[in-house]
């Protein structure tokens, strides 16, 4: 009843759970433009889910399975699957698994054309993020029990908590959940003492599940919805993130009624919602902030978009970030990956592959 | 329309919510607090009490109200002034000791007595002046000194004389009407309070003195710098401070014939209360004698309705106390929370149901289709131009635009390289026109309407118009000039985007989404001004049809052009002409066709659409969210339309991208170019319209060819 009273009333003054204010990025997380600079390998519509398999970086594109060349940028198409990939996952004898919207399917390593269409009883709508614990396990993130992944802004404006994270045993096809009622898991990866961390995205936070406890928070109130983390050289990890918060998402958030009219009336590329890319089209909502003024349009600028990579150390603090600003194009950066002293980044939104020269970034 | 738009529709058109925003931006609004305690008080006390409201018990109340009345407004200039006087209680006592002393004693007349006792109470004050004003000691000590010292004194007094002088009375008409004389029903001594209070407040608002004293109160250090006598300045106000004390006094021994001791006792406390309570502040600088006045009344009908209440003693000065807590504290907590709870409260969102969001997808293939043909536009004043929001071109084909800094800015024919300062107004100059005699007429936002001549000499032709009877804002100012357009007779008709904002926020008028704006007529016959259209959403953009009697004008925020036939059959018709623009329509001028271009300023969004249907959703986003982060209509993208005398879409001319000319305010036909300015663009465009008229003047079709 105290909590019920103090709900409304925090609701009436923007107060508390009401509070619509987000943490600034700052310090470790201090915006530059590196992204943007940073040169380009491959130029292709969605690339996303870098992967190291059996030697060679695979990645996809829509419903493509390319891989990247090593020498000279350029890609080479691998296999079409009949739906966009949601998430892949390899192993170094080089066992793939591939997810797509209702299956997730197992390419080489001996398990080669083994398909999965649900989970303990829970048909595989949204798969996310897949991880492999060793070649006989695999760790799958669902990211809604009813959405597919491309409606991730649905899902978000609904306020949806009903993802999981499943273990799931590849011969045997049973699978153990390690957490459910997790705001769409977006990425995973084992750390060194082999717990498994998920990063959930609209409570903005990364989460590490040791096996027999609950889940803890790992990284909190970051600034951006997290997606894909993949490890790095340091005994870190880097952690993309694929759109900013705004303190006008955040107030849409808590206002239903204009949410639902909104989800009703208006088409999904047209909310004011986070997205992958923004200003493509004069339909799109824009902020007070974000008005060109004599030609020019600040990097500060108030967008729905942004590209933002992190790299966390051993113990999961933030030291230092690539940024893409307002005034860039290189945004909705879902996955990454660290090769010999390059990061190489998958632009989802901006539409192409870029390498980031790590040395630059210690120097910074 | 469905139920919760229906409602949500009839509750914003019912109910003017903008009222409490405009109530608060007025100055009288911090006498309001204490005018609402004071019609709540006389509510409550004349259910409470049975005989409160009739004659006698109010004439009773004036009685005693009048010396208080005379204490407070001694006391309010002296706090206006920055300092405080507690020692008015003494002065008071000795004021009525020494007045029984002189007439009752020693049998003075009294037109001679008065003289002297204030005489001696001026002296009281000047002690205290130049303690406080010339040595410069603390106020609040130095009179808290000189009360207990005057005390003394006059218990001394009281003491050795008390019962000589309280032993005859005077056998005199004045003393009699002093004590319990009406004139026309009030009684006499508040008259006086009132006609003292009515020369104290000329004095204090509109005689130098009087502004000094204000000054000094408000900044010390800057009245000083500014060259006033600080010192003599706060002398003067404990001087007079002991003077309406002194007043106070004669008119309490008139009245009561009394020497005891405790005549005056804790009067400094309740004359203090009876300020702050009026809103005088206790910091200095801000106050004014009606609030003196109100305050004083507020306190002697609290302790004399009270006292009828038989409340056990002490209950008395226990609610002067907690009055004077209530005040105090209210008086602080405004000052500091005014203008934040205005920032808050003032953005008054409505309902408005915007039309249908028309399709401008290529593919459609209607006239709205997006193209690329504004990217061919040729920059003129690149990167030198800066708020030119509209162009005119003279006889000589020179181009003129506005500036953000209030100039008039010039490139000379043909090449329109060369950009010179022409004038200088002020303000930000928007819409842009020549007439006959080749004199500039301008629209300039934040000052009105002017004209420069020729030879560069500004006149201002209006800047005020008829004062519409119940609107809060003062709306015979103008503060938003937008564009205007020549009437056949030489009447200008102009418009004024809306009352309620100003050019630096003109996009928060959007979220509002109600008519503030309004259509004016200056004539010059009579050299004034008329409104002749009110209540309508940013009209913005003013063009004659070309028919003598009628003219388009564009209401931005709403997406429509309409025309208003000024004269003729039809004369004071509004029709909407275009209802469903896909954009925020700005100015329209004519094109050498016959037909009309119009500059779409920016393009409508579907998130705002549906939020334009929601005033609550909007309203709460004013409160809560950061200014740069509001939902904002999307005036990165603009576009040019042209449409013909029966509002039908011939074509339109766009720049997809947004990189040349992300907003276009206005554009002019000019011998075969089309040209474009935005009011935040970094450059004025020019088009060539392929197949347009090469010799085509607009000011042609306005004022003949030239001979």
């Amino acid at each position: 009843m105290i909590s019920a009273i103090k709900r409304s009333l925090d609701a009436f003054w923007g107060r508390g759970d009401a509070a619509i204010t987000i943490p600034s990025m700052d310090g470790a997380l201090r915006p530059n433009s590196l992204l943007d600079q940073a040169p380009a390998l491959v130029a292709l519509p969605s690339p996303d889910n870098l992967v190291v398999c059996a030697g060679e970086i695979l990645f996809s594109s829509e419903d493509g399975l390319f891989a990247l060349k090593q020498a000279g940028p350029s890609s080479e198409k691998r296999h079409v699957f009949d739906k966009t990939i949601a998430c892949l996952a390899a192993h170094p004898s080089g066992a793939l698994a591939v997810g797509t919207a209702g299956a997730i399917m197992l390419r080489g390593g001996g398990r080669d054309g083994k398909v999965f269409t649900q989970i303990e009883g829970r048909p595989l709508l949204c798969p996310t993020a897949l991880a492999f614990d060793g070649p006989d396990d695999l760790i799958v993130c669902v990211g809604s029990r009813t959405l597919q992944p491309e409606d991730w802004k649905r899902d978000l404006m609904q306020l949806g908590s009903s993802g999981s994270v499943w273990r799931l045993d590849l011969d045997k096809g049973s699978a153990v959940c390690l957490a459910d009622g997790l705001a769409f898991p977006y990425g995973v990866m084992l750390d060194s003492s082999g717990a498994v961390r998920v990063s959930e995205s609209w409570r903005h936070r990364v989460l590490r599940i040791e096996a027999g406890s609950a889940p803890e928070t790992l990284v909190g109130d970051i600034p951006g919805y997290p997606a894909r983390m993949s490890p790095s050289a340091d005994g870190g990890s880097w952690l993309t993130v694929f759109a900013p918060r705004r303190q006008m998402v955040e107030f849409v958030l808590r206002e239903r009624a204009y949410r639902e009219r909104m989800m009703r009336e208006v088409h999904p590329n047209y909310w004011m919602a986070p997205a992958l890319r923004s200003g493509g089209s004069f339909l799109e909502p824009i902020q007070g902030g974000a008005v060109r003024h004599l030609g020019i349009s600040k990097a500060w600028a108030p967008t729905r978009s942004y590209g933002l990579v992190i790299r966390l150390d051993a113990t999961g603090s933030p030291m230092v970030s690539v940024h893409s600003r307002a005034d860039g194009v290189r945004h909705g950066v879902t996955s990454c990956l660290e090769i010999e002293n390059r990061l190489i980044v998958a632009c989802k939104g901006g539409g192409v592959i870029a390498s980031v020269d790590l040395n630059e970034l210690d120097k910074e | 329309m469905n139920n919760s738009d229906f409602i949500a529709k009839w509750r914003y058109r019912l109910i003017p919510d903008h009222i409490i925003g405009e109530i608060l931006t007025k100055e009288w609004i911090d006498t309001a607090i204490p005018v609402l305690m004071l019609v709540l008080s006389v509510a409550v006390f004349s259910i409470l009490l049975p005989h409160f409201l009739t004659l006698t018990g109010m004439v009773e109340l004036l009685r005693q109200m009048g010396e208080l009345t005379f204490v407070t407004l001694g006391m309010a200039v002296v706090i206006m002034a920055g300092g405080i006087d507690l020692s008015v209680g003494s002065i008071f006592a000795l004021a009525n000791f020494t007045t029984l002393g002189l007439v009752n004693y020693l049998q003075w007349p009294v037109l001679a007595a008065v003289p002297v006792v204030i005489l001696v109470c001026a002296l009281c004050g000047l002690i205290n002046g130049i303690l406080v004003g010339y040595l410069r000691l603390r106020a609040f000590l130095t009179t808290l000194a000189t009360l207990i010292i005057l005390r003394a004194l006059v218990d001394y007094l009281l003491f050795n004389w008390g019962t000589l002088v309280v032993a005859s009375s005077p056998d005199s008409d004045i003393w009699d009407f002093l004590s319990f004389g009406t004139v026309f029903g009030v009684p006499f001594n508040y008259l006086s309070a009132l006609i003292a209070a009515a020369f104290l407040h000329v004095f204090l608002t509109r005689m130098r003195p009087g502004w000094h004293i204000r000054a000094v109160g408000g900044s010390r250090r800057s009245a000083h710098n500014a060259g006033i006598n600080v010192r003599r300045t706060v002398c003067f106000t404990y001087v007079l401070s002991g003077v309406l004390t002194g007043v106070a006094g004669i008119l309490y021994a008139a009245r009561l014939d009394n020497a005891g001791t405790e005549a005056g006792v804790g009067l400094e406390v309740v004359a203090l209360t009876a300020a702050v309570l009026g809103g005088n502040s206790l910091g200095g600088g801000r106050g004014s004698i009606p609030k003196a006045v109100l305050g004083a009344f507020i306190v002697a009908l609290f302790t004399n309705s009270l006292l009828r209440f038989s409340l056990p003693s002490g209950a008395n000065p226990l609610a002067i106390g907690l009055i004077l807590l209530i005040a105090v504290a209210t008086d602080v907590r405004w000052l500091k929370n005014r203008q934040k709870l205005l920032s808050r409260v003032y953005v008054s969102p409505t309902y408005f149901d915007p039309p249908p969001l028309l399709s401008t997808d290529p593919a459609a293939g209607t006239p709205y289709a997006i193209n690329n043909k504004l990217r061919e536009a040729e920059p003129i004043g690149l990167d030198q131009v800066d708020g030119a929001e509209d162009i005119a071109f003279d006889r000589d084909d020179n181009l003129y635009a506005g500036s953000r800094h209030g100039d008039i800015v010039r490139f000379l024919a043909p090449s329109y390289e060369k950009m010179e300062t022409f004038a200088h107004i002020g303000g930000q100059p928007l819409g842009l026109h020549f007439d006959a005699e080749d004199s500039l007429f301008a629209c300039v936002s934040g000052m009105g309407l002017y004209k420069i001549t020729r030879d560069r000499q500004n006149i201002r032709l209006s800047d005020e118009t008829n004062r519409t009877l119940f609107s809060i804002i003062d709306d015979s100012r103008m503060r938003f000039a937008d564009d205007m357009d020549f009437a056949p007779d030489g009447r200008v008709f102009f418009s004024e985007a809306t009352i309620r904002y100003d050019i630096f926020d003109w996009a928060t008028d959007s979220i509002e989404g109600r008519g503030n704006g309004r259509i004016i007529c200056w004539d010059p016959r009579t050299n004034s001004s008329r409104t002749v259209l009110p209540k309508r959403m940013f009209p913005n953009g003013i063009c004659m049809t070309g028919d003598d009697v009628s003219l388009f004008f564009a209401e931005t925020w709403a997406g429509r052009i309409n025309r208003y036939w000024f004269d003729g059959p039809k004369k004071g018709r509004v029709e909407c002409v275009i209802p469903d623009m896909p954009g925020y329509p700005d100015n329209i001028r004519r094109a050498s066709d016959g037909n009309f271009w119009v500059a779409m300023l920016g393009m409508r969004t579907p998130a705002l659409d549906v939020a334009m249907k929601m005033p609550g959703f909007r309203r709460r986003m004013a409160q809560r969210v950061a200014f740069e982060e509001w939902i904002y209509p999307n005036i990165n993208t603009g576009g040019v339309v042209k449409f013909d005398i029966n509002g039908k879409i011939l074509e339109s001319l766009w720049d997809a991208s947004g990189e040349k000319h992300p907003m276009i305010t206005s554009m002019r036909e000019h011998k075969g170019y089309l040209y474009l300015g935005g009011v935040y663009n970094n450059r004025i465009g020019r088009y060539k319209i392929p197949g347009a008229d090469p010799d085509f003047n607009d000011r042609h079709l306005y004022w003949g060819k030239p001979k």
